[in-house]
């Protein structure tokens, strides 16, 4: 005789108890006003949360709040278990792998499509947050469905602006942000005549090594895959275009952006070293608040500005977060009624308002809310938010996109062009075997 | 009335006791739990990494067997490649100044001077302190643009622009080894101060009756005496920097464009960022035979000097 275990049909009950609760829980969340999400069905179990820690602080005393309140109000134990950035994603894997340690957690986009089938389904969810909020951005759809089924749910983007210094833009005669490449290469040629370069993130960064070099390439024309994701097309007249830019431009950088990590660009910024990087906006803010005068004035004489223009239009890349649902977790339950709460109309509008641009939520509704900064200088973040596309564009992203990025490739070709390691050409060309082999093996 | 019919009548106690009498059977009793840890600790591991390795397995995939299909893939690639040249170099660069540093701090250790208890104690600070924030220090020390090296050679008027200690490739490689060898020097140098303060003083007098200078004396007693000590440290020291992870990583991540990185950064690269566990597998066991050779030399060097 099989004896069922104890747990399970505990588990069981919980579930059917839900359904029944659901009947008046759907109507009370219809609004999504947290705390209408109480179900007695939750009482007495536990969600563990993974998270990161975000840029501004007062968004992470928000999640904690959120978990204390949803404690309260539905009786589960919320517990929020912090890590840094690749400490976060090595447990993530770790959860993944195991089935155990936590029922959700705060992923990248990557995760979505490398881990798709171990994460929950949850279409429905995703579709009546879409709704609430006028649609989700395809960027958002991208990130986070895997065969048409939303496997996890966007948190939000973190868009990567140019930075630049007003004042010394103004110096050289340069009265706005290039709005072409040739301009901006004109103007890098001017800065660095009168000691003020840029400098363009070319080390191994996880976050400014994307965001700062598909913009490039996609601008250019230049695209990894072809629209089936699978064909690899990075070797074409467009991607060398793009790289011998690159390699001219690199001429007028400051010295030492091939090592530059995450840190690197906003320390040379913020000590007036370089005139302009790419990079999110935590440049301005951090010297926005800076008690030190000097490092106040960089505040005030930055602003941000969008990607140059080029031959195939204008693009971005950045950094998204994701919660993802672990398919493993005995509290799915639970898990909805989490990410309920922070998609409610109490909870998210604020927090976003809070993140000060930092990290925007995709959705297409949020350019009519209250939820933008009243600064004028991170005004452009409303614009930014509608640029992103992820790597693997204009193919759907895939894990072979995703190594791709892991392993910098893309990165690398323009550096190896820059410094003279190889001819653009060759560069190119390196980039286009790497990929190949890259795609070969996931196509097996 | 015999042995075995007197062992069956005793009771279980007795029989026990008899049994743990027995040589060969207390052997076994003895070595068992040892065996038991290596196979669950050391012997389990290594046959589910090898079984990765020969698998397509990715984090959310177990995968199928694809044979030697990941070793293939690997020697196809140009970064893997560069990566296992990085390997050597680093280690050989690494281990070949921590023996220079450590067996020269270790004879100057050895002298009396005053303060040199302090001394002797403060020289083990890079290797106490975490290697996170030693390498963070370095970071600081090296970065492109506010390196305090730099800003000191060129205030100093040596230099008109200092070196490019992260940026350019092969500097880079010399920069990250250099603190490996940092981290590692005071171990060699502890290490070989104990071995030279086991020599009896009474072999450098007769040396030194018999007219051996101080070259010689360090030639004909301390070098040999200290060569056991030093090549069981040297071969620790290999292993260590073969596999070390933490300084590449946190000067790095292997840039720029891959010229620093090493099996283990790259291993964990493939295995966790890029979630192909077969490949980070395979990565990381192709530092096994280079390992396995100098485990196994370095426990036949043992054993003879056991006998």
């Amino acid at each position: 005789m099989i004896r069922e275990n104890p747990k399970i049909i505990r588990r069981r009950k919980l579930g059917r108890r839900s359904v029944l609760a659901a009947g008046g829980g759907v109507a009370a969340a219809a609004s999504f006003g947290f705390p209408s999400i109480a179900q007695s069905s939750l009482r007495g179990t536990r969600l563990t949360v993974l998270a990161s820690n975000w840029f501004v602080p007062e968004n992470n005393t928000q999640l904690d709040q959120l978990a204390a309140d949803v404690s309260r109000d539905t009786g589960m134990e919320v517990r929020i278990e912090r890590f840094a950035g690749d400490e976060l994603s090595t447990k993530v894997a770790s959860v993944i792998a195991t089935g155990r340690g936590a029922d959700i957690a705060v992923g990248v986009e990557f995760d979505t499509y490398l881990y798709a089938n171990r994460l929950a389904d949850v279409t429905e969810l995703a579709d009546e947050i879409g709704r609430t909020y006028g649609g989700w951005f395809d960027v958002a759809q991208a990130a986070c469905m895997v065969n048409g089924r939303w496997r996890s749910l966007c948190i939000g983007q973190a868009p990567a602006a140019w930075n630049y210094r007003v004042d010394h833009f103004a110096a050289a005669g340069i009265n706005q942000f290039p709005d072409t490449f040739d301009d901006l290469l004109k103007a890098a040629q001017t800065l660095h005549a009168r000691g003020t370069p840029i400098g363009m993130t070319l080390g191994h960064a996880s976050g400014d090594g994307r965001s700062t070099n598909y913009p490039v390439l996609w601008a250019f024309g230049g695209k990894e895959f072809a629209d089936d994701g699978r064909t690899v097309t990075l070797d074409s007249p467009q991607t060398l275009q793009a790289v011998e830019w690159y390699a001219e431009i690199y001429k007028y950088f400051i010295p030492g952006t091939t090592a530059w990590l995450d840190a690197d660009n906003n320390q040379a910024f913020l000590a007036s070293r370089i005139s302009a990087t790419v990079n999110v906006n935590t440049i301005y803010l951090a010297s926005r608040a800076a008690a030190d005068p000097a490092r106040k004035a960089v505040a005030d004489n930055m602003n941000h500005g969008l990607w140059p223009r080029g031959p195939a239009g204008r693009f971005a890349n950045y950094n998204i977060n994701v919660w993802l649902p672990f398919a493993s977790s005995q509290n799915q339950e639970g898990q909805r009624a989490f990410l309920r709460a922070w998609y409610s109309r109490n909870f998210l509008p604020n927090w976003t308002k809070t993140g000060q641009s930092y990290f925007i939520p995709t959705f297409a509704g949020f350019d009519k809310e209250d939820v933008w900064p009243a600064d004028p200088k991170l005004q452009i973040f409303r614009e930014l938010n509608k640029l992103n596309r992820l790597p693997g564009h204009s193919g759907p992203p895939t894990p072979a996109a995703a190594e791709a990025v892991s392993k910098y490739i893309l990165v690398d070709m323009f550096a190896k062009a820059c410094t003279g390691q190889m001819k653009p050409a060759e560069a190119v060309k390196w980039a286009a075997r790497e990929y190949e082999q890259i795609a070969r093996r996931r196509r097996n | 009335m015999t042995a075995t019919s007197r062992a069956a009548g005793a009771s279980p106690r007795r029989r026990l006791s008899d049994l743990l009498e027995q040589e060969r059977v207390l052997g076994y009793v003895l070595v068992g739990p040892v065996v038991i840890l290596l196979l669950a600790l050391v012997a389990y591991p290594f046959v589910v990494a090898v079984g990765y390795a020969l698998s397509s397995r990715t984090i959310a995939d177990p995968g199928v067997f694809i044979g030697f299909e990941n070793f293939v893939y690997l020697w196809e690639s140009q970064i893997y490649r560069r990566t296992v040249r990085n390997t050597c170099l680093f280690t050989l660069g690494s281990v070949t100044i921590r023996i220079v540093l450590g067996v020269s701090l270790a004879l100057i250790l050895n002298e009396m001077f005053p303060f040199r208890r302090l001394v002797r104690a403060s020289v083990l600070l890079p290797w106490i302190v975490p290697t996170v924030l030693g390498t963070m220090a370095w970071l600081w020390m090296f970065n492109p643009n506010f390196s305090v090296i730099n800003w000191a050679l060129v205030n100093f008027g040596l230099v008109s622009q200092g070196p490019n200690w992260l940026t350019d490739p092969d500097l880079a490689l010399f920069s990250v080894t250099l603190v490996n060898a940092w981290r590692g020097t005071p171990f060699m140098a502890v290490v070989v101060l104990a071995a030279l303060q086991a020599i009896p003083n009474e072999l450098y007098e007769a040396a030194t009756i018999d007219g051996a200078g101080k070259f010689q004396r360090f030639r004909y007693v301390t070098l040999p005496l200290v060569m056991p000590v030093l090549l069981t440290a040297l071969v620790l020291s290999i292993i260590w920097t073969f596999s070390d992870f933490g300084i590449v990583y946190g000067l790095t991540r292997g840039g720029p464009m891959n010229s620093t990185h090493v099996l283990a950064t790259l291993s964990y690269e493939a295995g966790l960022r890029a979630g192909n566990i077969g490949e980070g597998a395979a990565i990381s066991l192709t530092m096994l035979p280079a390992l396995l050779v100098l485990i196994v030399w370095q426990l036949r060097r043992i054993r003879r000097s056991a006998i």
